[in-house]
């Protein structure tokens, strides 16, 4: 067989293999689309007869939803303005610093990155039962700004690296305090990585169930947690409705990090990787 | 009012015993040195050899361990770069990239505290100064890295620094723009009178933009003067080394009876006649000679051609190589004392030929004599 053959086939065995993978993550999605558009009022086989709104007016409709949605979208946007004003102090406080340890600090940081975050809700829960902190808000609050923290030094701390010294030393030696050459200079060239931390934060602090499951109490409970405990006590398809429109923000957000960033740079980057 | 005939310049920076350590090395150590207003000088020297460093510690990114620097007679140890008024230009630029060019030159003014009505003029004046007009949109992204330059030193220059340091302001550059945009830099700098301190590893730059040259080597200063000086009257092996090429003979100096001349014995056993050493030095030396200062005659024509005189030096050897560079011709000569290089302008194209034997001439008063 000639070499030129074998080539062929493996390159041919490549494409299928990833006509197969993208099949496989791709039908769910699809299946979970057409079911939430479903006009039916029970499970029927698939395809749906007939396409209608419904399941999404229900949701809509049902107050618990509602409340998570609203806690969901409340905790995603302070955890990320705590979690970004926190990690861009560390990462610039890691990128200057020279200390021993540091390499350590770093990964001591990003470490909730690695613990599984059903570890993270459990202990969390434990220590501020301990301090007799039980408001369920203030507690997904907490738990969501340590799962996002990661996600912000770790994309301001790239964006930091990235950038040549000389830029600040420019600034300071025509006039500019740090602190003016910080504000002027750093901030902004490091804009686009601080950016694509604060969306990542934002898209992990919408998704996140491990964490908030062992928080939540009551009265308060974030959307995916919501969609959770009514899946098991009456199951309808007002939950695929919620998918796709978790999809659609999730698409939107990529979208913003594309046109911002450039999707493959932020995970050419390794925000992912730790 | 007539000018001064003994101008005093007034000393805008001084050094006195600057120490500057690493961990165990001393970066700079025990450095003095000083420069005049409107004094361009260079510090020039091989990568490591404390030039940097020495950079840094004026501009306030370094503090001295020891020694004292002065800007215009005040000490400035310990105060921060935005505390002192040194102008500093980075090899790679380092224009602010998410800024235009307007905004890039008037970033100084701004933080310097230029009225707000004046900075619009002076980053018009300052373009002006470096043929960039029309350019105030741009980003710096969009212009040539030697046009990017002439932006950079704009904005050092806007806000009328008391020193400017130029940090290898060329090397970034290809040849060609190098040598064009050094005769301009040159040319600004002189016309607005700034008092300047170029930090180069580049020979070329150094001899061409200074005024004066200060040569560095391990931290500390080798040799100090004016590029002829420096070129011409190397005091020490290393600086002859490394300022342009040499020929080198090694050997034992005799004072002769006139004590006019000397002569070097050299190890190779021949006999050279050279200037007298200074403190009447006997023993090991060495001495070094320019290779535009040897003579390449063809060894038919004869010592007679140019007849040897008292200090006249004759050196038979064979032409291994001819190298023409344009301007001028390169030959190598196997003599000897060694390989030699002569370097003869190049009128009429190559004398001799290659693999043929030729006498090679020079003056003692050319050769320099160093210890050692």
């Amino acid at each position: 067989m000639s070499a030129r053959l074998v080539d062929n086939s493996l390159r041919l065995l490549g494409l299928v293999l990833i006509g197969v993978i993208l099949l496989f993550l791709l039908t769910p999605i699809f299946v979970t689309v057409l079911m939430a558009f479903d006009s039916r009022e029970y499970l029927g086989p698939l395809p749906p007869p007939s396409l209608s709104l419904r399941w999404f007016r229900q949701f809509f409709s049902d107050d618990y939803f509602l409340g998570g949605l609203v806690t969901s979208v409340e905790l995603a946007v302070l955890s990320v303005i705590v979690s970004l004003s926190a990690g861009i102090a560390t990462a610039v406080a890691l990128e200057r610093g020279k200390f021993r340890g540091k390499d350590a600090l770093v990964s001591f940081f990003l470490s909730p990155l690695l613990v599984p975050p059903v570890v993270v809700g459990f202990a969390l829960l434990l220590f501020l039962a301990h301090l007799g902190l039980v408001n369920g808000f203030a507690r997904l609050l907490c738990g969501h700004i340590i799962i996002t923290v990661p996600y912000t030094i770790r994309a301001t701390l790239s964006g930091l690296t990235g950038l040549d010294r000389s830029y600040g030393e420019a600034a300071l030696s025509l006039g500019a305090t740090e602190r003016q050459a910080f504000w002027d200079i750093t901030l902004p060239l490091a804009r686009t990585s601080i950016v694509s931390g604060a969306i990542f934060a934002f898209a992990v602090s919408m998704d996140d169930v491990s964490v908030s499951i062992m928080l939540t109490d009551a009265h308060t409970y974030n959307l995916p947690v919501a969609l959770i405990s009514s899946m098991r006590a009456n199951f309808d398809l007002s939950i695929a409705a919620a998918s796709v429109m978790l999809m659609l923000v999730t698409l939107a957000l990529i979208l913003i990090l594309d046109r911002f960033v450039g999707l493959n740079r932020v995970i050419g980057q390794g925000v992912f990787r730790s | 009012m007539p000018p001064d005939p003994n101008p005093q310049p007034r000393t805008v920076i001084e050094f006195r015993d600057v120490v500057k350590r690493f961990g165990a090395t001393a970066a700079v150590d025990r450095v003095s040195f000083s420069v005049g207003a409107g004094e361009i000088v260079s510090l020039l020297g091989p990568s490591g050899c404390g030039k940097t460093t020495t950079l840094w510690l004026i501009s306030g990114f370094e503090n001295p361990d020891a020694g004292s620097i002065e800007i215009s007679g005040a000490s400035v140890v310990g105060k921060r770069p935005y505390e002192r008024n040194v102008g500093l230009l980075f090899q790679h630029y380092a224009l602010f990239p998410h800024m235009s060019v307007a905004e890039n030159v008037a970033y100084g003014l701004k933080h310097r505290n230029w009225p707000k009505a004046d900075i619009g003029a002076r980053v018009q004046e300052m373009l002006r100064l470096v043929q960039l007009q029309g350019f105030e949109d741009r980003r710096p992204g969009q212009m040539s890295g030697g046009q990017q330059q002439r932006v950079a030193l704009a904005r050092t220059l806007a806000t009328r620094p008391e020193l400017v340091l130029l940090d290898e302001p060329l090397s970034a550059l290809d040849a060609k723009l190098r040598e064009e945009l050094r005769l301009e830099l040159k040319h600004i700098l002189t016309s607005v009178g700034s008092t300047t301190i170029v930090v180069t590893h580049d020979q070329d730059e150094a001899m061409s933009l200074a005024d004066r040259i200060i040569i560095m080597n391990r931290g500390r200063i080798e040799q100090q003067g004016t590029p002829d000086e420096i070129y011409m009257r190397p005091q020490t092996a290393f600086v002859a080394g490394f300022i342009g090429r040499t020929n080198w003979f090694h050997g034992r100096i005799e004072q002769s009876p006139d004590g006019k001349f000397a002569i070097l014995i050299t190890d190779a056993g021949g006999r050279l006649t050279i200037p007298s050493a200074p403190q009447g030095a006997a023993g090991k030396c060495s001495i070094c000679i320019r290779p535009e200062r040897m003579n390449v005659a063809a060894a038919s024509a004869g010592p007679s051609a140019q007849p040897a005189g008292v200090n006249n030096n004759l050196l038979p050897g064979e032409v291994v190589d001819i190298v023409n560079m344009g301007a001028e011709i390169h030959y190598i000569v196997q003599s000897p004392e060694g390989r030699l290089i002569a370097i003869e302008p190049n009128r009429s194209g190559s004398r001799v030929s290659k693999g043929e034997r030729v006498s090679l001439q020079f003056r003692a008063e050319d050769c320099v004599v160093l210890p050692g």
